[in-house]
């Protein structure tokens, strides 16, 4: 599956990033495509295309704060989870996306 | 209903975060410019650094105010922007500079509602302006909504909330700071105690600005031993955690180490900040541990008279610290506390864990 997501969380330095190299990892250990945006303390970062996120399966939203942009996101199916679960148990979450679909 | 209400407790806890988040910045700047400049100017007259002397000095001083003076409209300017998007920034970030504000309270004091009213100003904005976005409006009127109608009148209505509001608000801050007041006669060192506790309980919530404001506005008073303590219990948090990184490798994942990489370093500016990732993970046995380290610490500079003259903490406010043997001590010794009673708690966690499971998966 193709997969878009954002991370965030409130300082925007430590976990927002380990949020989405998590995320990068884990699908392509399960075999899925994944672009992930970043929304830090350095603001976004690796922005998602709306040809990206129009192509998308499915979006990911990994974050402990109000995300920027999340109306670039309206109509497409939505897994919103603490930025924690994206570190921890990221496999939960395509797992997740595999049952919506 | 209960999980509706769940929901809706999670959704402001995203609301606060992000206000945070843009605040923090500010935070940290303001405090670290003001500590520089005071760490490099002179003794005046009443015996605390005085940098009027010097242009340089009281320019990086007054670079810091300001960053510190926008902090409370930062603060709730964010938290109406994370409920309402762009239209919620004007009113948010009027009804966080009401907050901060001066009061002249009723003994003639001057006081704001700081924190707690540019929170309360943050939530109250983003209500109105959510309110107003689902009003039915003429098409004629639409595109003036976002750039006139909302800020005009969410202006005026948050605006008028916090002017009748901010007097309470700051009474009950400076009714929290008398409270600790009046027990600095009774007893110096359950209020090192208490304030230790307060710094390291939420980390640069709500509970540990009250803490550091009491701290900070002591200073303004004469006095720099409150201020001493506080700066200390404020940097043993993150460097505790660090540290215990550091000590027992094993006991920590990956994640956590280069977490703990950054928590020293943010330790080491005074940012308690550092300590949350560890404690939004594992707060039961996180929380206690870093209250004791920084209970230990400022109790140990209460008692040796450390005291600090700028309104930050940790090791990077040294030069404008009063005992500064002592304010290492006494950091060093709350570090420690923290660092080794979390692996202790945490060691014995895994144990029991991988005695109810006898095969453990990873």
């Amino acid at each position: 599956m193709k997969f878009v997501a954002v991370t965030g969380c409130p300082t925007g330095i430590a976990h927002t990033y380990m949020a989405a190299e998590q995320l990068e990892k884990t699908a392509r250990e399960l075999g899925h495509e994944i672009q992930v945006e970043t929304q830090g303390a350095m603001g976004i970062e690796n922005e998602l295309s709306p040809a990206a996120i129009a192509s998308a399966d499915a979006v990911i939203l990994a974050a402990d704060i109000a995300i920027e942009g999340a109306e670039r996101f309206d109509g497409k199916t939505k897994i919103e989870v603490p930025v924690q679960t994206a570190i921890k148990e990221a496999g939960s979450i395509f797992a997740q996306a595999g049952a919506v679909k | 209903m209960a999980i509706d209400f769940k929901e809706t407790a999670a959704r402001h806890k995203q609301y606060l975060l992000t206000g945070v988040s843009y605040a923090v910045p500010f935070i940290a700047c303001g405090g670290i410019l003001i500590a520089v400049s005071l760490a490099f100017a002179p003794p005046g007259p009443n015996g605390a650094p005085d940098p009027s002397g010097s242009e340089i000095l009281s320019l990086i001083l007054k670079i810091g105010e300001s960053a510190f003076s926008l902090m409370f409209p930062v603060l709730g300017g964010f938290v109406a922007y994370a409920m309402a998007s762009r239209p919620g920034l004007v009113p948010g970030f009027i009804g966080g500079a009401i907050a901060s504000m001066p009061q002249t309270l009723p003994d003639g004091k001057t006081a704001n509602a700081g924190f707690l009213g540019a929170i309360f100003a943050g939530l109250l904005a983003g209500h109105v302006v959510n309110l107003f976005k689902k009003a039915p409006i003429p098409g004629i009127f639409k595109p003036i909504m976002p750039i006139l109608i909302i800020p005009i009148f969410g202006a005026l209505i948050v605006g008028s909330v916090m002017f009748v509001i901010n007097l309470p608000i700051a009474k009950i801050m400076v009714g929290l700071g008398d409270m600790l007041k009046q027990m600095e006669g009774q007893s110096q060192f359950l209020l090192a105690a208490i304030l230790g506790a307060m710094i390291a309980f939420d980390m640069g919530g709500p509970v540990n600005k009250a803490a550091f404001f009491f701290g900070a506005s002591m200073i303004e008073q004469g006095n720099f031993r409150i201020m001493g303590a506080v700066a200390i219990a404020i940097c043993t948090p993150p460097l505790g955690l660090g540290l215990a990184t550091l000590l027992r490798r094993k006991l920590w994942n990956d994640d956590q180490r280069n977490a703990g990489k950054a928590a020293l370093g943010m330790g080491m500016i005074g940012i308690t900040e550092g300590a949350i990732p560890f404690a939004a993970a594992d707060p039961i046995r996180v929380l206690p541990c870093i209250m004791a380290g920084s209970i230990t610490g400022a109790v140990i500079g209460m008692a040796a008279k450390v005291g600090d003259h700028a309104p930050h903490g940790g090791p990077i406010v040294l030069p404008v610290v009063d005992n500064r043997l002592w304010y290492v001590v006494a950091i060093a010794v709350g570090t420690l506390v923290t660092a080794v009673s979390i692996n202790a708690l945490k060691a014995a966690g895994q144990k029991k864990e991988n005695e109810a499971q006898p095969t453990p998966a990873a």
